[in-house]
C-alpha cells in the first residue's frame, strides 16, 4: 500500500549535484563577506557536534555532572507541558485560538490551554492591555504558580503598537509583567505565536533550577 | 487480497511500515536515535540539501501539511529551531511552490547582491540582538574636566 | 472688605503719596468703629456679615460660591468680567457680585433664572472672541473658562460664521523667556495688569484699545522684568499666559503633585512638585498665609529643570593621574573610609546652603564620634567674643515672622536687598507700603525695592551712629509703634560684622514698641540651610578650618566658593556629598551623589525658623541616595555605625538635639532677646566702608545656587535680563 516509492538519496543528489554545487559555491563566495552573526555555514568534513544537553555533557565532577542531568529531566518534563493561560484581548486572540485547532495544533507539543491561573504555567498576553485591564492582569500572573513564563503576542503587549499614544493603553505589557518571550506582528500569524511556544520550550531547557539550588 | 484487507484492519501495516522505516534508517539505535531529536519517525524522497546541511525531504503518502519536512544536521542535536532552515527552501517547505529550489521555474526566491546572508534566530544566545535607547537621558549627568 | 480699587493702587506706588496716607487712614479708620453686623439673605440663608462686605464675600461665608474670572482675592477689586451677576429681590438688573457691597436686607440669588440667564450670557460673549483651541492649549484641565463654561454656559452654540470673518485675533506678544503669552486667549480679565502693579510693584502691563479692540499687554515690546513674573500664570484664568519652559510637556491629570517646601531662598515658600515619568516638570505655589501667601519667586518656580543638568549620578573617585573615574558605592564608600580612617581627628565638614538637617545631623554625629568638631556653614555669622554669636537662637532668625513684616510701622533694611533675597518678603513689605502706611528705609546701596524708601546712604558708619542713637532716623525709631529692624545675612557675613550685630541689636532691644510681644531685631537669610545649621551647633564661617588644615574635608553640596584650591591643604582629601557638579565638586576626591530637595524627605529650617518638611516627588536620579543614609552606610564602613536606620530614627535623633526641628509647620517662640543684647556690647571695633549686597538688580537674582546655576531656564532669564538693560 505504499504509495510511494522510495528513490534513493544518493540517485538524486547525483541528479541534481551540479545545481547543488552551483549554490554551494555562489554562497561560498559571499561566505567572505558575511557578517559575523549569521549562521555559520556546516563545516561538513569536521562539524562542531552540540551536545543534547543544554548544559553540556562535561562537568567537572559527578555532582555536578549528576544535577545537571537531573535538571534536564526536569526541563524536558517542563518543556513538554506548557499550559498556558489564555489572555485574549483583542484580535491576536482569533490567532491564539487558530493555534489550538488541528492545523497547527499546539497540543503535540504538549501545549493546553487553562482556564484557570492556578492550573497555568504560562501566560499569553494576546492584544491590547488597556489600563483598565492592567490591574487583572497582574493579578492573573500573581496568582499562577512557579515556575511561571508570558509570551507577549503582538505589538499592542510588546510595547502598545498602533495604541501606544493612547491615553488608556499601556504601553506594552512588560510593564505589568515581566515578559520571557516577545511575538512581533500585527496580529502575529499562528504560526508566529507557535514558534514563539517553541522558543519557550528553547528558554525553559536552559533552566538551572536545581543547579542554582545545589551552588548555594 | 483478502489477508491483507484483513492486516490493514488490524493495523499489521502500520506495523510493516515501522519496520521499513526502522531499516531505511538503518537499524533500531539509528531509528531511535532519530526519534529522540525529531520526535518522529518519517521517511521520503530526499528532495535537496541546503550549504547549511539540513536535508528537506517529501513523502505524499502524509497528508499535506505533513507531507514535506526538514532534517536538520547531526551536529545540531537537539539545538534546532524553524530559523535555521535556509531561504530559498522555506517556500517549498510551506507549500508556496512545489518546485525546489535549484529547479524552480518562477524563481520564488531570488538571492540578489544586496541581500544580506541569512541567519537563524539568535534570541537567548550572547549574539541576540539587544535595543539600546536612542532617547535623550531625562537626566544629564555631570562629567569632570578633564584638567581638573 | 473693598480693597484699594486698581486706579488708586497705581497710582499709589508713583505720585502722591498724601494720598496714600489719607486713603489707607481712611481705611483703617473702618474698623475701629466696631461695625454693626448687617443680616442679608443668600439663596434665604440668612448672613450676618460687616457692612462694606461685597455679595461675593458674604456667599463666600456660607459657602456658595459665585463664578468669577476678574476677581481674586488677594488683588484690588476690577469687575470687569460680569461673570459674577446675581440676582438681588427688587433689583431691576443683575448686580456684580465682586464689586457691590451688600445692604441690609437684601436678598440675593444666586441660582435663579435671571441669574443663570446673565452667566450664560456673558460666557457666549466671552466664547465668542475665544478660540476653540483648548486640545493644544496648555490651559486645558486647569483651565477656569473651560470648567465655568461646561457648569454655567450655554449648551449650544449661537456663533455662526456666515461671513468667514474669523474670530477676533491678537498678536501674541513677546514678554521674556518665562512667561508665554497667547493673546487671543485673552478675556481681558486683567490680573495680570494688577498683579504687576499691585504685588509686583512694576507697571508695565496695561490695556490699549477699547471694545473688540481692547488689547492687554505692555504697548512698547518690552520684557516683563520682574522676579515674580510667573505668579501671573496661575492667576491668569485662561491660557493666554502659561509657563514657557513646561509648554507642551503634560497635562494636569497626568502629573503627580507632590506637597514640598522651596529650598532656593531662606523663606521656605510652600510648593507643589508636578512630576510625570520620574521628571520634575514643573513647580507651583502652595498657599500659606504665613509664609509665600500664594506666591512664588521666579527662581524657585523656573528653576527645577536645573535638577536635570549636572547632575552626580554616580559615586567617583580621584585616580592617581587625577582624573575623577566613576565607581561602584563600595568602592567610593571603602575609598573614603581609608581616608577618614588615616586621617584621625583632623576631619572637617561645611555645610552647603541646601543641605536639610538630616543630612546635618548625621555628618555632626559622624564627626564627633571621630574626635572632631570642625563643622561649619559656608557663611559667616559673627560669633567672635563680646557676641553670643550663634549662641541664641533669636540673634540669626527673622524674629518677628515674615507674616508680621507688613504690619510694622517703620522698618529699617541694612545691608539687604529683599526684593532679590527673598522675594516674598518683599511682597508683604510692599503690602504694609501700599495698603498699611507703612514707611520702611534702607542703609546699602540704592537699589530698585519696587516701592519708595528713604535711603539712608549705603556708609556703615550710619548704622554706628543709628546704633549709637545720633542719627535722626534713631528717633523715628523709637517712637515709632512697631519698629522694625531686618538685617541681611550678608552684611553680618562681613568681617566686621559683629559689630552690626552688637550695635544694631542691643539698639534693636533698647526700643519699646507698643506691643511687649513685638520683635524688632531681624536677620533675613540667605541660604535655606543656614538656620538649622546654626541651630544644631554648626559654626558659621570657614575661617577655623582653613586654620586647621584638615586631612579629611566634607563638602556637604559646598558650592559657595567658601571653600576652593587655595585655602585648603594640599594632601587634604576632599569629599563631595551633593547632587549638582557645581564649584565644589570639581575639588574633591571623592564625590558621593546625594538627593535634591525633590528627590528627599526632609527637613529645612526657614529664615523665621520654622521647620518645614520636603517629600519625595521622584527618586534620586542613577545611583544618587539620600544624604544621610549615605552618611550612614560610610559610618558603618568607617567603623561607627551611627544609631539611626531609617527616617523615624534620625528623626528622634533631630528631636534630642533641637525638639523644635521636628515641629513641621509651627513656628516656635523666641527668647532670651535681652541676654542676647546684653551679651552683644557694642564693640570698640568700628565699622568701615560702605555696606553692598550681592544680589544688585534682576540679572543678580537668577543664578544663585547650585541648581538655579545649572539651570538653562535661568540661565536665558539672565541673558534676557541683561540685554533689555543694555538697550534700556
Amino acid at each position: 500500500m505504499l504509495r510511494n516509492t522510495l528513490i534513493s538519496s544518493n540517485s538524486l543528489i547525483a541528479k541534481n549535484q551540479s545545481q547543488l554545487l552551483k549554490v554551494c559555491s555562489v554562497t561560498a563566495t559571499n561566505n567572505q563577506k558575511r557578517d559575523q552573526k549569521t549562521m555559520p555555514v556546516v563545516d561538513r568534513a569536521n562539524p562542531e557536534k552540540l551536545a543534547a544537553s543544554a548544559f553540556g555533557w562535561k562537568q567537572s565532577n559527578w555532582a555536578d555532572w549528576t544535577v545537571a542531568r537531573l535538571d534536564d529531566l526536569l526541563n524536558w518534563g517542563r518543556k513538554g507541558s506548557i499550559w498556558p493561560l489564555t489572555f485574549g484581548l483583542a484580535c491576536c486572540a482569533v490567532e491564539m485560538m487558530h493555534i489550538a485547532a488541528p492545523r497547527y495544533d499546539m497540543d503535540r507539543y504538549g501545549v493546553v490551554f487553562r482556564a484557570s491561573p492556578r492550573q497555568a504555567d504560562c501566560i499569553i498576553v494576546a492584544g491590547t492591555v488597556t489600563n483598565k485591564m492592567a490591574p487583572a492582569l497582574r493579578k492573573v500572573f500573581d496568582q499562577m504558580p512557579e515556575p511561571r513564563w508570558v509570551i507577549s503576542m503582538g505589538s499592542c503587549a510588546n510595547g502598545g503598537g498602533y495604541y501606544h499614544y493612547s491615553y488608556s493603553v499601556v504601553r506594552g505589557c512588560d510593564r505589568i509583567i515581566p515578559v520571557d518571550i516577545y511575538v512581533p506582528g500585527c496580529p502575529p500569524t499562528a504560526e508566529a505565536l507557535m514558534y514563539g511556544v517553541l522558543q519557550l520550550q528553547k528558554k525553559v531547557k536552559r533552566m538551572r533550577t536545581l543547579q542554582m539550588w545545589y551552588r548555594k | 487480497m483478502r489477508i491483507r484487507d484483513l492486516a490493514i484492519y488490524f493495523g499489521f501495516d502500520k506495523l510493516q511500515r515501522l519496520y521499513q522505516d526502522v531499516k531505511i534508517h538503518g537499524g533500531l539505535l539509528m531509528a531511535i536515535q532519530k526519534f529522540r531529536r525529531f520526535d518522529d519517525l518519517k521517511s521520503g524522497r530526499l528532495i535537496g540539501q541546503d550549504k547549511y546541511g539540513n536535508k528537506y525531504y517529501e513523502n505524499l503518502y502524509y497528508f499535506f501539511g505533513r507531507s514535506r519536512w526538514v532534517e536538520y544536521p547531526e551536529y545540531k542535536n537537539c539545538e534546532m529551531d524553524g530559523s535555521q532552515v535556509a531561504p530559498e527552501w522555506s517556500g517549498w517547505l510551506s507549500y508556496r511552490t512545489d518546485a525546489p529550489p535549484y529547479a524552480d521555474p518562477i524563481k520564488i526566491y531570488t538571492k540578489y547582491k544586496w541581500m544580506l546572508d541569512h541567519s537563524e534566530n539568535l534570541s537567548g544566545t550572547k549574539h541576540a540582538y539587544m535595543p539600546y535607547s536612542t532617547t535623550k537621558p531625562k537626566i544629564e549627568a555631570w562629567v569632570p574636566k578633564k584638567d581638573d | 472688605m473693598l480693597r484699594v480699587p486698581l486706579t488708586r493702587a497705581i497710582c499709589l506706588t508713583h505720585s502722591s503719596r498724601v494720598l496714600v496716607t489719607a486713603s489707607a487712614r481712611l481705611q483703617s479708620n473702618i474698623p475701629a468703629k466696631a461695625p454693626e453686623k448687617v443680616e442679608v439673605f443668600i439663596d434665604d440663608q440668612p448672613v450676618m456679615v460687616a457692612p462694606g462686605t461685597t455679595v461675593l464675600q458674604a456667599a463666600a461665608q456660607i459657602g456658595v460660591e459665585i463664578p468669577r474670572f476678574c476677581y481674586h482675592e488677594r488683588l484690588a477689586v476690577a469687575g470687569n468680567c460680569r461673570m459674577c451677576l446675581v440676582e438681588v429681590e427688587k433689583s431691576p438688573k443683575p448686580v456684580a457680585a465682586c464689586a457691590m457691597p451688600v445692604m441690609k436686607g437684601w436678598r440675593i440669588k444666586t441660582n435663579s433664572e435671571m441669574t443663570r440667564k446673565a452667566r450664560e450670557g456673558v460666557m457666549e460673549f466671552l466664547l465668542a472672541n475665544h478660540p476653540l483651541d483648548c486640545p493644544i492649549c496648555d490651559q486645558g484641565g486647569e483651565c477656569d473658562l473651560q470648567d465655568q463654561a461646561m457648569v454655567f454656559g450655554s449648551d449650544r452654540s449661537r456663533f455662526t460664521d456666515i461671513d468667514h470673518a474669523g474670530k477676533r485675533a491678537v498678536e501674541d506678544k513677546d514678554i521674556g523667556p518665562l512667561v508665554k503669552t497667547i493673546m487671543t486667549r485673552c478675556i481681558h480679565c486683567t490680573r495680570c495688569i494688577r498683579f504687576a502693579s499691585e504685588i509686583a510693584g512694576v507697571d508695565d502691563f496695561g490695556t490699549t484699545g477699547r471694545g473688540n479692540e481692547m488689547q492687554v499687554g505692555t504697548y512698547v515690546e518690552k520684557l516683563f522684568l520682574t522676579e515674580l513674573s510667573g505668579n501671573v500664570i496661575d492667576l491668569c484664568p485662561v491660557g493666554a499666559l502659561t509657563n514657557k519652559p513646561y509648554s507642551f510637556s503634560a497635562r494636569p491629570w497626568e502629573v503627580r503633585k507632590i506637597d514640598s517646601i522651596d529650598v532656593l531662598d531662606a523663606l521656605g515658600s510652600n510648593i507643589v512638585v508636578s512630576t510625570r515619568t520620574g521628571e520634575v516638570l514643573r513647580i507651583l505655589p502652595r498657599e500659606n498665609e504665613d509664609i509665600n501667601e500664594e506666591w512664588l519667586s521666579d527662581k524657585s518656580r523656573f528653576a527645577c529643570d536645573g535638577l536635570k543638568r549636572q547632575r552626580l549620578i554616580t559615586p567617583m573617585l580621584r585616580k592617581p593621574n587625577g582624573e575623577l573615574e566613576a565607581v561602584e558605592w563600595e568602592t567610593a564608600l571603602i575609598g573614603v573610609a581609608q581616608a577618614v580612617q588615616n586621617a584621625g581627628d583632623k576631619v572637617a565638614a561645611v555645610a552647603g546652603s541646601l543641605v536639610d538637617a538630616e543630612q546635618l545631623i548625621a555628618v555632626k554625629d559622624l564627626l564627633n564620634r571621630l574626635g572632631s568638631e570642625l563643622l561649619c556653614t559656608e557663611q559667616k555669622f559673627p560669633t567672635a567674643d563680646g557676641t553670643s554669636g550663634t549662641d541664641f537662637r533669636s540673634n540669626y532668625l527673622l524674629n518677628s515672622s515674615i507674616a508680621a513684616c507688613e504690619e510694622a510701622d517703620l522698618v529699617l533694611l541694612v545691608g539687604t536687598n529683599p526684593r532679590y533675597e527673598a522675594p516674598l518678603l518683599n511682597t508683604r513689605l510692599r503690602k504694609g507700603y501700599v495698603h498699611k502706611e507703612q514707611d520702611i528705609a534702607l542703609i546699602g546701596p540704592k537699589v530698585d525695592l519696587s516701592y519708595r524708601y528713604e535711603h539712608l546712604g549705603n556708609s556703615s558708619s550710619i548704622v554706628q551712629d543709628i546704633a549709637s542713637g545720633k542719627h535722626p532716623f534713631a528717633q523715628r525709631l523709637k517712637s515709632a509703634k512697631r519698629p522694625l529692624v531686618i538685617v541681611g545675612a550678608n552684611a553680618l557675613s562681613r568681617s566686621d560684622g559683629k559689630a552690626f550685630l552688637a550695635g544694631l541689636h542691643s539698639f534693636a532691644n533698647q526700643l519699646t514698641p507698643e506691643d511687649k510681644n513685638w520683635k524688632v531685631w531681624n536677620v533675613l537669610q540667605t541660604n535655606a540651610s543656614q538656620v538649622a545649621a546654626l541651630d544644631m551647633g554648626y559654626k558659621a564661617g570657614v575661617e577655623e578650618i582653613v586654620a586647621a588644615g584638615p586631612k579629611v574635608l566634607f563638602l556637604l553640596g559646598a558650592d559657595g566658593g567658601a571653600i576652593n584650591k587655595d585655602n585648603i591643604p594640599k594632601d587634604c582629601f576632599v569629599v563631595y556629598l551633593g547632587h549638582h557638579g557645581d564649584n565644589g565638586a570639581p575639588l574633591a576626591h571623592a564625590i558621593l551623589p546625594g538627593a535634591a530637595y525633590t528627590e528627599k524627605q526632609a527637613t529645612y529650617v526657614n529664615t523665621e525658623g520654622r521647620a518645614q518638611q520636603t517629600l519625595v516627588a521622584i527618586t534620586p536620579p542613577g545611583m544618587a541616595r539620600d544624604d544621610w543614609k549615605i552618611i550612614r552606610a560610610l559610618s558603618e564602613v568607617i567603623g561607627t555605625s551611627l544609631p539611626y536606620d531609617n527616617l523615624d530614627e534620625i528623626r528622634d535623633r533631630l528631636e534630642d538635639v533641637a525638639p523644635h526641628l521636628v515641629r513641621y509647620g509651627r513656628l516656635e517662640e523666641n527668647n532670651f532677646y535681652a541676654q542676647a543684647a546684653q551679651l552683644a556690647k557694642l564693640q570698640a571695633s568700628s565699622l568701615q566702608g560702605d555696606i553692598d549686597v550681592k544680589q544688585r538688580t534682576l540679572a543678580d537674582f537668577f543664578m544663585t545656587d547650585s541648581i538655579s546655576r545649572a539651570s538653562p531656564t535661568m540661565a536665558k532669564c539672565v541673558q534676557a535680563v541683561k540685554k533689555a538693560q543694555a538697550t534700556a
